[in-house]
């Protein structure tokens, strides 16, 4: 075996996979092979660098898409609430996402053992999220029915805005005083510049002098 | 010869169709006849010019009768006008108190206002009358359907003004004064009153700009019979007040414009029984039919709009009175739609 190359067991070594007597003896090997040490050093870097990539996103329109289809194509059927999982398990984006799981041949500095503390922390992540998008569609389905329901939608926000907005600026303005017009001032005016006159006793008596009754008050 | 005799009747014809198409066009320009410039000779403008300057020098007295709808039941009042002093009016009745006008600069105001009376209406000489035995010249205000729009009678002897009258367009006496016993000479003279004037502060066309330019609604004109013939201002509780008067020369409409709005509350009477309005224009309609005083040709009225309230004082016919009141902001409404309106019109999306 020492003379003979591991080749397909180097693989399930680098992945953990082999057996305890196998395992040892892969290690005696490659204690010995200089090709097969480099190789399955090369194996376990590129393991590494795969892992490294992070979580692949959804895009967003498509797993709209597959939500519609699992409420309303679904084996499950109408029945089932928007907020419900699907039959069979969490519903979409309630697992782990892809790429998640246990990497190929163990995780690098934590042993064989999968840490569970940043999956726990993904689900945290998750959570509200799923929430919005879960009161998203709750509002979509007002308008099942309308092909252009979203620019319905629209519309009446911008004339409820600008009707609002509108209501707001007609309103009376803060600065604006409060005044009783001196009719008494104006009729002698007008009596004065027009020369015409009335009867001297409709004629109101002078307003007195010092601040009048159209003190603003406010 | 025939056939020049055929060749000449479409010519006819023709100028028949266009004139009839002229006077469909110009008819349909003009809904009401009357609503355009008399044309006239004038005539009458050389004896009213004359009035104009022979009253501000001449020292009479006499008892002045307010005729018309505005002067009925009013009670006759002795006129004494005295170079140098003014007019002032002595009540015939106890418990009445003496009015004085001081002797102001009117020349340029009565200049204006007969250029505009000029302009409105054709003045003629109606020739001599006779006034509290008196001869008097008469002189005709006519509307452009022919229709007398005012009278006045000027003393043959003095040159002055002695009677007036101003009709309305059913013909109808609006208001007017007479004067009888005129007796040129001093007479008797209320010393102990102090004279009123007119506000002090005259506004040139440069500062009636500014305020244009600070949102103040003051109109040249407030219908093409209604011209600005002077503008004053002054300070009520340290709050410009402007006095703007228009006028067709033979009536006059006061518009007060100040800013500010009305009391809700607040209910402002003023004598004669015309009562002003609340805000949001509480008791004025907007065909104002309902705020016109019903005292034959004495008008008042007061409404807020954009921030100004407006008071109207008028003597004039009704239909003047309605042309001065709609050609200034209406008065506001506080409904719902009115408000988004306004707010659309504060944005400039109106």
């Amino acid at each position: 075996m020492s003379r003979e190359h591991l080749g397909e067991r180097l693989s399930a070594l680098v992945d953990g996979e082999l057996g305890p007597v196998e395992h040892e003896s892969a290690l005696i090997h490659l204690a010995k092979c200089e090709s097969c040490r480099f190789e399955a050093d090369m194996m376990r870097r590129l393991k590494r660098r795969l892992h490294g990539l992070g979580e692949p996103e959804p895009d967003l329109d498509f797993m709209g898409r597959l939500v519609g289809l699992s409420r309303g194509d679904g084996p499950g059927g109408p029945d089932r609430g928007p907020s419900e999982p699907p039959p069979g398990g969490a519903g979409f984006g309630a697992r782990p996402p892809l790429g998640s799981s246990r990497p190929l041949g163990g995780f690098p500095d934590a042993g064989p053992t999968p840490p569970m503390a940043p999956m726990m922390a993904e689900e945290t992540v998750v959570a509200p999220e799923r929430r919005a998008r879960r009161r998203g569609e709750r509002f979509s389905q007002l308008f099942p029915a309308l092909p252009g329901g979203r620019y319905a939608v629209a519309g009446v926000a911008v004339v409820t805005a600008l009707l609002g907005g509108a209501f707001v600026a007609g309103g009376e303005t803060g600065d604006t005083p409060v005044v009783e017009p001196r009719l008494s001032d104006f009729a002698v005016e007008h009596a004065v510049t027009s020369r015409f006159i009335p009867a001297v006793d409709t004629l109101p008596s002078p307003a007195p002098s010092g601040p009048g009754p159209d003190l603003p008050t406010r | 010869m025939s056939a020049r005799g055929h060749s000449a009747h479409p010519v006819p014809a023709a100028a028949a169709a266009l004139a009839l198409l002229c006077l469909l066009l110009t008819g349909a320009a003009h809904p009401c006849s009357d609503a355009v410039p008399a044309a006239g000779p004038d005539d009458g403008m050389a004896v009213l010019r004359r009035s104009a300057e022979a009253s501000g020098g001449t020292a009479y007295s006499a008892v002045r009768e307010l005729t018309g709808e505005a002067g009925e039941g009013t009670d006759p009042t002795r006129v004494v006008n005295r170079p140098g002093d003014g007019v002032a009016l002595v009540p015939m009745t106890a418990g009445a108190h003496p009015f004085v006008v001081t002797d102001s600069p009117f020349k340029e105001l009565d200049e204006r206002l007969l250029t505009t009376l000029e302009r409105v209406y054709a003045v003629g000489d109606a020739g001599l009358d006779e006034v509290d035995g008196r001869p008097a010249r008469t002189v005709e205000a006519v509307r452009a359907n022919g229709t007398v729009a005012g009278r006045f009678w000027v003393d043959a002897d003095t040159g002055v003004l002695v009677g007036s009258s101003v009709y309305g367009p059913d013909g109808r006496h609006v208001l007017g004064f007479r004067l009888t016993g005129l007796e040129p000479g001093d007479g008797y003279w209320p010393e102990e009153v102090a004279g009123d004037s007119p506000w002090g502060d005259v506004l040139t066309p440069a500062e009636r700009g500014e305020l244009r330019a600070r949102g103040w609604v003051l109109p040249e004109h407030l219908a093409w019979n209604l011209g600005l013939v002077d503008a004053r201002a002054t300070l009520h509780a340290g709050r410009k007040v402007v006095h703007a008067v228009y006028s067709d020369g033979l009536s006059q409409v006061s518009v007060f414009s100040q800013r500010g709005k009305l009391d809700e509350d607040t209910r402002t009477a003023v004598p004669d029984g015309s009562v002003g309005t609340g805000t949001g224009g509480t008791g004025v309609t907007p065909q104002h039919d309902t705020i016109f005083g019903g005292d034959g040709g004495r008008y008042h009225g007061m409404w807020q709009a954009d921030g100004f309230v407006y008071t109207v004082l008028a003597d004039a016919p009704s239909d003047l009175t309605a042309s001065a009141v709609t050609a200034l902001p209406g008065p506001e409404d506080s409904g719902f739609w009115s408000r988004v309106q306004r707010g659309m019109s504060r944005l400039g999306l109106l």
